[in-house]
């Protein structure tokens, strides 16, 4: 490893420094405003590194290219923003603050290590980082009872995960004995028939079971409604958005570089959960009366949307995942911004109590979120109708009719649950209920990203040309 | 059986799960911990017949050695006082040490029968040497070891801020 792979390895090593910088910080003098500006300061200039940090293969562990470098750049923003929210948030609510900002570098370098890892053990690795600054994260407010019971059950529930995960591992070890991926798909794409040992289907979808359960997809997506309700709404944001987004942008590597030769089993594996998670996450939500769960169904039921993405895994299939992807990262965000900023010191506003009328008492907040939630839903004029057009051109162009039906059904469904969220917002109060009450806290920096996020929205569904652009740049290197 | 090297190898793996099935259902946390430990040595000896004497002597060294015994130590401290002497001599009856005691006499005779039984050969591979591993680690693996350093770190810091008591005491609130 020489100079030359160091410098490709920037934005990690960024993200890295930045970590220890504020742990340092905090071992010198405990101040809330600083630890929060390093982390800006960090977080900033890991993403401007992305843009001219050359493309390398550092070591067989990590593959740092362009793919890799979007999809960095996309997770530190999105920590960016969680970083803004947090701030108001933890201040109201945590006599030790700092701490955050550490935890939450060290889970977004881990979902960095993902998209850029080539090989099973960075993959692991990464996952592994993440999840266990995750648990920190998800019980920070630990003098509550929902965070340390969400944070007891991501402990639980993300132990045997990884179990899966490594014994998968061991058996593709076991039979193909290697375990970075080009060298995987091409033993895999040159013995036809199957492995010597016929371990590699069985491990293969144990695999699945360990990334399965990051995505949060079908039969692994029990623990999300717990875990979205119990964190504090930024830890929310950030489980929903860069954890996952760290783990489908690793997906997609595979799937790309396995190429056309995977294995008819494995993919009617894959469709049965992209349809259970469809189904599932949008009929689950119907019966939900609780925002943040509404949500955490609702992200059940993107991430098997954006699974039909990765089963296509052409080019067009990647390129649709990856638009799918920023937009789900603007709309969650600015969703979970909005309950962030409604929330008072007691709890998370999470019922629909809380959102009564806000139309009446908030405007503009109530707009914001009103767009989010037509963005989640996929009405045109967003985001999120443009992600689920592409994602439906590119299931068109290799026949998933199936999952197009399904997706088309599901969204349909989902189309209720949202507007419902969206109704209460414009339910006329009572008269008496009128009056405006105070915001828990004056938050400038919240505001400042909810209307940066509702920019990208319209942005992204009214002109989306400069983003596919940067996004067929950024693929251009792994097709 | 080809390789005479894979009967250990199961008799050892056997051990490991009996010992922690027996772990996971004890009630009494002292108990449990033996079984634990007893488990963690059979997979010592696991990997010592895979090949791998090197990880299995960190096995031993780090898990059985250092953290188990740290275990042991912290809850054996938390029982103090006259009462809890009573409670510690029920707990040393025959019937809680036979079990890991005949667990660990088989993993000790399996390791007396490897090491007597000359030349030692792996069930699958080679050997590998600790020149290779330190190799592997600081070559193609080097990224892995810094990776896991930052896993500690956000461990460590989770841990840290989790588990402190507050001045307050350590009610929580609904």
């Amino acid at each position: 490893m020489g100079c030359v792979h160091v410098i490709s390895l920037l934005p990690l090593l960024i993200i890295a420094a930045t970590s220890v910088v504020v742990l340092l910080a905090i071992a010198v003098r405990r101040n809330h405003a600083a630890a929060f500006g390093l982390t800006l300061a960090g977080l900033a200039a890991g993403i401007c590194s992305t843009f001219f940090t050359p493309p390398n293969q550092a070591t067989q562990l990590l593959l740092m290219d362009r793919y890799a470098f979007f999809f960095m750049g996309l997770l530190m923003a999105a920590s960016l923003f969680i970083a803004l929210l947090s701030y108001g948030y933890l201040a109201a609510r945590e006599a030790r603050r700092e701490e955050f900002y550490v935890l939450l570098l060290v889970a977004t370098l881990g979902a960095m290590t993902l998209t850029a890892s080539s090989h099973f053990t960075s993959l692991f690795l990464g996952i592994e980082i993440l999840s266990v600054a995750l648990y920190g994260l998800i019980a920070y407010l630990r003098d509550r009872s929902l965070p340390l019971e969400a944070g007891i059950k991501y402990l639980v529930l993300a132990g045997s995960s990884s179990a899966f995960l490594a014994f998968g591992i061991a058996l593709v070890y076991a039979d193909l004995g290697v375990l970075d991926f080009a060298t995987v798909a091409q033993r895999i794409s040159s013995t036809q028939s199957g492995s010597a040992l016929g371990l590699l289907i069985p491990g293969t979808v144990l695999i699945l079971v360990g990334v399965g359960f990051k995505l949060a997809l079908a039969p692994f997506h029990m623990w999300t409604p717990d875990v979205y309700e119990g964190a504090p709404a930024p830890v929310t944001a950030f489980v929903a958005t860069v954890s996952k987004g760290g783990m489908f942008a690793l997906l997609l590597r595979y799937f790309s570089l396995s190429g056309a030769d995977r294995s008819p089993r494995l993919l009617l594996v894959l469709s049965i959960i992209a349809i259970a998670s469809m189904l599932a996450g949008n009929l689950l939500a119907l019966f939900s009366t609780n925002i943040k769960r509404i949500l955490a169904y609702s992200s059940i039921a993107h991430m098997g949307y954006l699974l039909v993405a990765a089963e296509v895994s052409s080019r067009l299939g990647v390129g649709a995942g990856a638009f799918y992807l920023v937009a789900y990262f603007v709309m969650i965000l600015g969703a979970l911004g909005v309950v962030t900023l409604l929330s008072s010191g007691e709890r998370d506003a999470d019922r629909f109590e809380d959102y009564r009328g806000l139309f009446w008492r908030r405007p503009v907040l109530a707009l914001i979120f009103t767009a989010m939630l037509l963005s989640l839903a996929g009405i045109p004029l967003t985001a999120g109708f443009l992600a689920k057009f592409y994602l439906v051109a590119a299931g068109a162009d290799s026949h998933a009719w199936l999952l197009i039906f399904v997706l088309v059904v599901t969204s349909t469904i989902g189309l209720f649950y949202y507007l419902r969220v969206v109704g209460v917002m414009f339910h006329q109060p009572a008269s008496e209920r009128l009056v405006p009450e105070p915001l828990p806290r004056r938050t400038p920096a919240v505001s400042v990203v909810l209307v940066a996020l509702s920019a990208f929205l319209i942005w992204f569904g009214v002109f989306p040309s400069p983003l596919l652009r940067l996004i067929q740049f950024a693929i251009g290197k792994i097709f | 059986m080809t390789n005479p090297m894979e009967i250990p190898f199961f008799a050892a793996g056997a051990v490991a799960v009996i010992a922690t099935l027996l772990a996971i259902t004890r009630t009494i946390a002292v108990h449990a911990l033996l079984y634990l430990i007893v488990s963690l040595l059979a997979v010592a000896v696991v990997f010592y017949t895979m090949g791998a004497p090197v990880v299995a002597a960190l096995e031993v060294i780090i898990y059985a050695g250092a953290i188990v015994v740290l275990f042991v130590f912290v809850v054996m401290m938390m029982n103090l006082g006259a009462q809890d002497s009573e409670t510690e001599r029920k707990w040393l009856a025959w019937r809680a040490w036979i079990g890991p005691a005949v667990l660990s006499a088989l993993l000790l005779f399996e390791v007396i029968y490897l090491v007597v039984r000359a030349p030692v050969s792996a069930t699958i591979g080679s050997i590998s040497t600790p020149k290779e591993i330190g190799l592997a680690l600081y070559g193609p693996y080097l990224l892995g070891v810094e990776l896991a350093s930052m896993l500690l770190l956000g461990a460590l810091v989770g841990a840290c801020h989790v588990g402190r008591i507050s001045r307050s005491g350590r009610e929580v609130q609904q």
